[in-house]
């Protein structure tokens, strides 16, 4: 049974699914079935390395965060009445914390080089969480775009010589598989929300830019990835059923992603650097 | 003229009596930090770090060793630096987050303030590693120890091996346990100049 749980597989995917899977269909009622997304993650962060915050390296922030975000996101949606300025505000302050996260890397680099280094993190950050937050209120478009995020970001790192960072983000691909399976099986929507979109957004984020400070992702790889949100709004006929709506957008993320994968897999090629 | 005498005959006479600390730099040529660690249960892995420095002071009359070595842990290798069809090298998944996390945290530094010596050999270093940000007590065996003129250049050196274990997971890298083992075996081979 031990050496099943040590298995990469079951790690990353299996057994983030399954609790994906209960969390959706257990926590829907509630309007708390976009806490999958953490569920999928935490298991992860449990099966691979354990819940350790000190020292306070650069991946236990995005551990850390990661479990604040659904916090946050569940007092935004039964607290406060989401408005226009919402998703620019959210934005901003992941962009901004995102700095906190590489902070001890920075402080590594030239002064121009970390400004350079460290807004084009915050620019990725907030741009995830910006665009997956507008998603908030369509639980198909915004389960959609994290599959995509999660695998593809989750492949990519591991590609680029991570295995944490990837089985991580693959937890977070597959709880949110597990979030649109649910639907698909019942036929109808849930809540996605901020706990779920704001989660999503924000660890696909550090994750894609942990993979790219601490292991060899290749920078390119990031700007595709950062066109999910946008493709997850891909127009699709409302008559169609759940199931037909969260299949096409998922193909359309899903294949996004494996551009972005395959760019890290091509820059692999060669010696290495 | 008697106090002069005997003034003179002490002063001489001082510093074969009290000898000095001696300080040494590590030759960074000559010394290396190898580790080894179980590999799925058939085989032991040996990797080493290609660049290190470090100094010792050596005081043979109070009988202590000051030593502080500063390892930079992007120079890991295990002898598979060639990708291959593969999109990483082994030694490049040392150098990730997974293991080394060389990016966030290049150097590891082990320095110790105690010594148990045999005469005036050291056949323990007691000391604190600090790997990953972690700090924790780890202690090497002195298996071999010599000083003497270099050959060559007739320079004072000391040179020697010493043995020693940890387990990675308590300095927080976790990943691949059991596959890749828990325990860690450490043999650092070492030369160092008088200074």
């Amino acid at each position: 049974m031990q050496e099943w749980f040590i298995h990469p597989v079951v790690q990353g995917a299996i057994m983030p699914f399954l609790a994906g899977l209960i969390a959706s269909a257990f926590l829907a009622p509630l309007r708390l079935g976009g806490l999958a997304a953490v569920a999928g993650f935490a298991t992860a962060v449990y099966l691979v390395v354990g819940f350790e915050f000190s020292p306070m390296t650069t991946i236990r922030k995005v551990m850390l965060l990661g479990l604040i975000a659904p916090v946050i996101g569940v007092a935004a949606d039964f607290a406060f009445k989401p408005t226009r300025y919402t998703a620019p505000l959210l934005a901003l302050s992941c962009g901004a914390v995102s700095i906190w996260v590489f902070l001890a890397l920075l402080q590594q680099r030239e002064l121009a080089q970390a400004v350079l280094l460290g807004g084009g993190v915050a620019a990725y950050v907030a741009w995830l969480v910006g665009f997956m937050v507008t998603l908030r209120d369509d639980s198909i478009r915004a389960g959609a775009a994290s599959l995509g995020l999660g695998l593809g970001t989750g492949v990519a790192a591991v590609l680029a010589a991570s295995a944490t960072l990837g089985l991580y983000a693959m937890a977070l691909g597959s709880a949110s598989g597990a979030f649109l399976l649910v639907q698909m099986l019942a036929g109808r929507r849930f809540f996605a929300g901020i706990a779920f979109t704001l989660t999503a957004g924000l660890l696909a984020g550090l994750l894609g830019a942990a993979s790219y400070h601490l292991a060899q992702l290749p920078w390119h790889a990031l700007p595709v990835m950062a066109l999910l949100p946008l493709a997850a709004r891909l127009p699709v006929p409302a008559k169609w059923p759940v199931a037909g709506q969260a299949v096409a957008i998922s193909g359309v993320t899903l294949a996004l992603a494996a551009v972005s994968c395959f760019l890290v897999w091509q820059a692999s090629r060669g010696s290495p650097g | 003229m008697r106090k002069i005498l005997i003034g003179s005959m002490l002063a001489a006479a001082a510093p074969m009596g009290v000898a000095a600390p001696e300080s040494y730099t590590l030759d960074p040529h000559h010394t290396f930090v190898h580790f080894g660690v179980d590999h799925n249960g058939f085989s032991t892995i040996w990797g080493r770090f290609d660049r290190s420095s470090g100094k010792f002071t050596f005081d043979r009359q109070a009988g202590s060793v000051v030593l502080e070595v500063i390892v930079e842990t992007a120079s890991v290798t295990t002898g598979d630096s060639a990708r291959g069809n593969r999109p990483r090298s082994r030694d490049e998944h040392l150098r990730s987050p997974d293991f080394f996390n060389a990016t966030e945290f290049p150097r590891m530094t082990y320095k110790s303030r105690n010594a148990k010596l045999n005469g005036d050999v050291p056949v323990e270093i007691q000391g604190e590693l600090t790997l990953l940000g972690v700090t924790r007590p780890v202690t090497l065996a002195v298996d071999r120890w010599k000083c003497a003129p270099h050959p060559v250049t007739r320079r004072p050196i000391c040179g020697g091996n010493a043995i020693g274990g940890l387990k990675r997971s308590e300095f927080g890298m976790k990943w691949g346990i059991p596959a890749t083992g828990d325990d860690v075996m450490i043999r650092v081979t070492f030369e160092a100049l008088k200074d």
